[in-house]
């Protein structure tokens, strides 16, 4: 049953389970059975769980009536429940409608008066009562999002459909979608606006009923067991949250009761209570007087650590009346002075989970008495100090195990969490820290991690003095290692001389691999930090004298790096690889991180080309580009590739800046046909980006067409007029090719189509009727149309050319000028 | 509210895996639910073997803690509750329920009824505090008056066919696992109507109800300028009423001497109806003054069928029952140690046992010792490095006793000698663990007139109490020594 997606793969599966269970229940002899609970048990699991509880499922269809008619104790015939069993099957009955219900909520909208009348006669208490509330909650929930009310569903015993108590429109109406069943929180609740309960409105006889309802499932709480009591005040509190006429002020004589009680889920559900109601429940001193409860439980000492560690989050994330601080966030509630938190701040006995949760409210103690009032409390502050003194001494233990040194290192980092910008809490922290570090190196990792996590406000002078405890120190003891790992994180452009030092003097004791690594990954450090001069020297010597191939190898890397690429390109050569290193290999992880700076990255196009209007100037056709960056990029190199061959290469075009906003000169292509045809450019973009990397990408391909290679003849020295154009229609023939198209006219007649696209081409014109056009098609081709006889709708164009090749080309381009126009 | 999951995992220490699971029990119809509420959130429920070792791991249960593991030691992650997001498989499990206790780890995942990211505020979610009930109820079942493994194991065989009827589709119906196990059991004929869900069944016999008050107390004592010694006393009342009717009605009254210690802090258990104000209210956080209420203490309640927890208090006595006096000096090679211990002419002096345990931290085995006691006898355990003064059963005429001497220790050895983070250097303390039957530091008493009964015949009444050592450290005085916070209010 625990694996219901092996046992019913499909719903059809859970449906033969459930009905084979089913069968096997009806077989059962008329006598006490101990399977009758666990067949009830499976088929509702099977029905649930295999996903085929419906309308439309036979098993459905059979359990739901059985289940019913077992809650209510009705005489199901034959002697199907022998008398001594009636009683834990209708209990059982009940938790089975419980879970179908939570299942498919409004599944039992229709049983709420059944299930009533019930809890009213002597059915069993603890399921009728908790089955009652969960459909009620539910039932309200949805009725109130179509905007109905209850009407008579919890005074009809006998349920107003016709199809039976189970109302599966309330269940389609629910969108199959279960609905959150926590009493909002009011940090949860986000997002969620629409359900923010548009006022609820039930009619006064709604509204008593339902208050009627509430009342006797809260008056007979006390038979439940308190989880289960738990449970119904959560639904409950859900059920009436936002509901109008319905004054939560019904909850309160339980309250008393269960506030004094230690029972970890009352209390969360007088929380929830709390959270949903507000000051409508609790006013100003019963909210304190919960909040000293809560406290008081946070440090009893008869209660477990776990549930101490909840009450004391519980305090931190306590619903308050009237919140000041932002939502969401952990904050001491304004009630929970220093008198009484007292007994809940920290000390170095405590386990590390409870010595942090106290820290975090000692914290937000210290936080909030800035001004450091002097009454006669000891001052928090100086608690904190000598707390956090006390875990550094723990950490520096030599046989300490490494939980000692963890817990330091998050006690210092919530401290600087929650008091940045303290200088009197943070000054002690970093030298006590540098203190640490003095005397056991061997916690490098955790500071490197700590450095990682803390804002720099701390970051910076405790890299300071981290170094300076490092160089001050002539390096050959066995710390060595953990001493390269230190500086690797905090050298910089800062002290320069002493860092260099340092690492001469250290180099001598590098004599293993791993050393040797760690030197250079500290030259690495200061290479990005930008140290030039004396690291250059330093590079040299290591690339000579390091016993390790490798060491040398890389020292000579390097070197040849440093010497050869400016500063910000050197910066992010060894910058922290862009690529997830595929092995877990540091060394693998730097190669790639040189890899990544070095060579070209493949990258999504930052740059867009799009073709202008193209110029007809000189002997060639010249393509106009106007590029667009998304991002600025520099030193870009457009690329372009004619398919097939049809002109000769294309120069590249280089552009030394491009920014996104800033209008772009247009590039100029100068297009060399081999023959007149149009053709599709591929087109690669070479540039750098900002960071300093160099990115390669695959731009959209770019079309030249025909037109684009349209040149007029050179004037002749006559002058070029009906002669010249005769000239050129005959000598087409006999080679060439004649045709005659029908090219069809827009609104603007043939006048606006020739000024449109052809006016640079004609040779002799008569408008608006007659227009002669000699178009040169390099390399070598004519194309000369003549155009005459205009109608209304389009043109009869004679054409010549010397090039067979070109004709369908032609044709085309006639025929779509119309619609281009 | 309701449970996707529930484990029980022994923690086995240098095995391979550090742990085996015990028992596990999935609930596939709320795994379901928590499909739809979770959404493109969701993260399923794993195989036991991935789960074990997250949990081990977050934990800190395996073995290997000698590297630096970012995903475990870094700084920012920071657990302050006992509920943790496990990795599993690149996913993050969450909310998991889990505690250690008595090397069994106890874990289960309860249902989050909206979508995990944003995570909803933990104090949001229902299932968790149901969830911890749950595990404490299983905790409770397991322990409950076992001793050996064998116990343990039969227990634990109980378990599937308890859940089923205690939580039978991962909504906890209740966690005293005892009321499932007598449910299973006797199939109760026809119980008649209003019959609690915390109550079993009826008691047929002779009325009697016992109430036995057990009181612990604990101090850390310094013997410092500017560090105020502490002391507290914790009481936990149990009951077993045997009352014939369905729901009895009693009241149970706890009574204070006329110089007896307030009682603060009181926590009752949920079968009590209602509480006087004055009760709800007394508390040790506020200062302590003449007026506070000192009794008597009603508590009118239905009682369950077994032995239950009345309520659990606190108190704050004027002088801990005995004051300590610790020096240790090292000298060289050796320890040189001076301990007084002085009881105080208010307590029973007669004990059922009261030793002083002197333990010394991070240092070799014993090689030599050489001491001077004005009472009782010292146990040398070499190997451990802890002396035991065995006091016995009464303190002498006059109340006071002492014991000096040196002790040489030889080289360390790592794994025999045990290791301490706060015994360092001359940092130590002494422990005393003593037990002194029928009596309570506070006066707390309940005797014949204690328990009303609201039904036909009148119960024999039994009424037992005991007052026990709990952490009642002495520290040496000529070292630091930690502090708590109320130890700096003087």
């Amino acid at each position: 049953m625990e694996y219901p997606a092996q046992l019913w793969p499909d719903v059809s599966a859970a449906e033969v389970a459930a009905t084979s269970l089913l069968d096997t229940l009806v077989l059962l002899p008329p006598r006490p059975s101990a399977l009758r609970r666990p067949l009830l048990l499976a088929a509702t699991t099977a029905l649930a769980a295999g996903g085929s509880l419906g309308p439309t499922s036979g098993a459905s269809c059979r359990l739901l009536p059985l289940l019913l008619g077992l809650a209510a104790g009705s005489d199901l015939g034959r002697g199907f429940v022998p008398a001594s069993e009636q009683r834990p099957l209708q209990a059982t009955a009940c938790e089975c409608l419980r879970e179908l219900e939570s299942c498919k909520p409004g599944l039992l909208g229709g049983s709420l008066g059944l299930l009533r009348g019930l809890l009213g006669q002597e059915g069993p208490v603890q399921p009728l009562s908790l089955l009652l509330a969960l459909a009620l909650r539910n039932t309200l929930v949805l009725q109130s999002r179509v905007g109905a009310g209850l009407g008579g569903l919890l005074t009809d015993k006998v349920p107003p459909t016709g199809g039976g108590p189970w109302d599966w429109t309330l269940v389609e109406e629910g969108d199959g979608r279960l609905q959150p069943q926590a009493p909002s929180w009011p940090a949860a609740e986000e997002g969620e606006g629409e359900r923010s309960l548009t006022a609820r409105e039930h009619s006064p006889e709604e509204a008593r009923e339902l208050r009627a309802a509430v009342i006797q499932l809260l008056d007979t709480s006390y038979l439940l067991t308190p989880v289960a009591q738990a449970q119904l005040l959560w639904l409950l509190g859900w059920a009436l949250r936002g509901l109008q006429g319905q004054p939560p002020a019904l909850f309160k004589p339980q309250l008393v009761r269960l506030l004094g009680t230690a029972q970890l889920t009352l209390l969360h559900a007088v929380l929830a209570l709390k959270a949903a109601f507000g000051e409508a429940l609790f006013t100003a001193q019963d909210e304190a007087l919960l909040l000293r409860r809560l406290t008081l439980a946070a440090q009893h000492p008869a209660l477990p650590p776990p549930t101490h560690l909840f009450y004391l989050h519980c305090l931190l994330s306590f619903p308050e009346n009237w919140p000041l601080g932002p939502e969401g966030e952990e904050a001491a509630p304004l009630l929970l002075g220093p008198q009484l938190c007292r007994g809940l701040l920290p000390s170095l006995l405590h386990d590390p989970m409870a010595l942090l949760a106290r820290l975090h409210l000692l914290c937000l103690l210290c936080a909030e008495d800035e001004e450091e009032e002097k009454g006669q409390l000891p001052s928090p502050r100086h608690y904190l100090e000598e707390l956090l003194a006390g875990l550094r001494q723990r950490a520096a233990l030599d046989e300490g195990p490494r939980a000692l040194a963890t817990v330091c290192f998050q006690a210092s980092y919530l401290v600087t969490r929650c008091l940045a910008g303290q200088p009197t809490v943070l000054t002690p922290l970093i030298h006590g820290l540098a203190q640490l570090y003095r005397v056991r190196p061997m916690l490098a990792s955790h500071f490197v991690d700590f450095l990682d996590q803390v804002d720099s406000e701390l970051r910076e002078p405790l890299k300071v003095v981290l170094r300076q405890e490092v160089v001050s120190r002539p390096g050959r003891d066995e710390a060595l290692c953990w001493h390269l790992k230190m500086l690797a994180k905090v050298a910089d452009g800062d002290a320069q001389s002493a860092t260099l030092n340092f690492l001469q003097a250290a180099a001598a004791h590098c004599t293993n691999w791993d050393l040797q690594q760690g030197l250079l990954r500290v030259c690495r450090a200061l290479l990005r930090a930008g140290v030039r001069g004396g690291l250059v020297d330093l590079l040299q010597v290591l690339a000579r004298q390091l016993e390790d191939p490798d060491g040398r190898d890389h020292a000579r890397l390097y070197y040849i790096l440093l010497a050869h690429l400016a500063g910000p390109k050197l910066g992010v050569a060894l910058g922290p690889s862009l690529a997830p290193p595929a092995l877990a290999s540091s060394l693998v992880a730097e190669n790639q991180g040189f890899v990544a700076a070095l060579m070209v990255q493949e990258a999504p196009a930052l740059v867009r080309l799009s073709v202008g209007s193209h110029g007809v100037k000189g002997p060639l056709p010249v393509l106009k580009l106007q590029p667009e960056a998304l991002e600025p990029i520099y030193s870009l190199e457009l690329r372009f590739r004619v398919e097939g061959q049809l002109y000769a290469p294309l120069e590249a075009v280089h552009v030394p800046c491009l920014c996104p906003g800033r209008p772009a000169r247009p590039l100029l292509l100068p297009l060399q046909p081999r023959c007149p045809a149009p053709a599709r450019l591929d087109v690669h973009a070479l540039y750098t980006t900002s960071t300093g990397l160099t990115c390669h990408a695959h731009l959209p391909p770019l079309f030249v067409n025909f037109a684009d290679l349209f040149l007029p003849f050179p004037k002749p020295p006559g002058g070029a007029g009906l002669g010249f154009f005769e000239e050129l229609w005959d000598s087409c023939l006999p080679e060439g090719a004649e045709s005659r198209v029908w090219c069809p006219l827009g609104p603007q007649g043939l006048e606006g189509l020739v000024s449109h696209h052809l006016e640079p081409f004609v040779v002799v014109a008569q408008p608006p009727t007659s227009y002669y056009v000699a178009i040169h098609l390099p390399p070598n081709s004519k194309l000369l149309l003549r155009l005459e006889a205009a109608l209304a709708d389009g043109v009869p164009v004679a054409l010549r050319t010397d090039d067979w090749a070109v004709l369908p080309l032609a044709g085309d381009y006639l025929r779509g000028l119309a619609a281009a126009l | 509210m309701a449970q996707r999951a529930v484990w029980l995992i022994s923690h086995e220490p240098g095995t391979p895996l550090c742990g085996t699971v015990r028992f596990s029990r999935r609930y596939p119809t709320v795994e379901k639910r928590a499909r739809v509420f979770n959404g493109a959130s969701y993260v399923p429920i794993p195989e036991d073997g991935p789960f074990l070792k997250a949990l081990l791991f977050e934990l800190r249960l395996l073995d290997d803690d000698k590297d630096f593991v970012e995903s475990r030691d870094s700084c920012s992650r920071i657990n302050k509750t006992s509920i943790y997001g496990l990795l599993i498989g690149g996913e993050e499990l969450w909310p998991v329920v889990a505690f250690l206790k008595n090397d069994i780890i106890y874990a289960c995942v309860p249902l989050v009824e909206q979508t995990l990211s944003p995570r909803p505020p933990l104090i949001s979610v229902s299932g968790v505090s149901q969830g911890f009930e749950f595990l404490f109820g299983i905790q409770d079942f397991l322990y409950s008056g076992q001793k050996n493994d064998s116990e343990l194991n039969t227990k634990l065989s109980q378990l599937p066919d308890l859940l089923l009827q205690a939580c039978p589709f991962g909504t906890l119906l209740d966690a005293n696992l005892k009321n499932s196990l007598d449910n299973t059991n006797f199939a109760s004929v026809t119980q008649p109507q209003k019959q609690p869900a915390w109550k079993t069944g009826t008691y047929k016999g002779k009325p009697q109800v016992s109430i036995s008050i057990t009181e612990k107390v604990k101090s850390m004592q310094y013997d410092k300028q500017g560090i105020a010694d502490t002391w507290q006393v914790v009481g936990t009342v149990t009951c077993k009423c045997d009352l014939e009717g369905i729901m009895p009605n009693v009241t149970i009254s706890l009574n204070l001497p006329t110089n007896g210690s307030p009682l603060q802090d009181i926590l009752v258990h949920p079968c009590v109806t209602s509480l006087d104000s004055a009760i709800l209210t007394s508390s040790s956080i506020d200062a302590m003054d003449d007026s506070a209420f000192s009794g008597p203490y009603k508590f009118p309640l239905t009682p369950p069928l077994e032995s239950f927890n009345l309520c659990y208090y606190t108190s704050q006595v004027p002088v801990p029952p005995i004051l300590g006096f610790y020096q240790l000096k090292e000298e060289e090679v050796q320890l040189r140690i001076t301990i007084n211990l002085k009881l105080h002419e208010s307590v029973k002096n007669n004990f059922e046992f009261c030793e002083a345990h002197i333990p010394f931290y991070n240092r070799g085995p014993i090689t030599h010792l050489e001491y001077k006691t004005s009472f009782g006898q010292l146990e040398v355990f070499r190997e451990k490095s802890l002396l035991i003064w065995i006091i016995g059963q009464k303190f002498p005429k006059s109340m006071e006793i002492s014991l000096s001497g040196t002790v040489t220790f030889g080289a360390k050895s790592h794994e025999k000698q045990p290791f301490d983070p706060i015994c360092i250097g001359e940092t130590a303390y002494l422990k005393l663990h003593f037990r002194i039957l029928d009596y309570t530091l506070t006066g707390c008493y309940a005797d014949q007139h204690s328990v009303q009964v609201f039904a036909s015949g009148k119960p024999k009444i039994s009424a037992y109490r005991k007052l026990i050592s709990s952490d009642y450290y002495i520290w040496n005085s000529k070292a630091p020594a930690p502090v708590t916070y109320g130890s700096l209010l003087l």
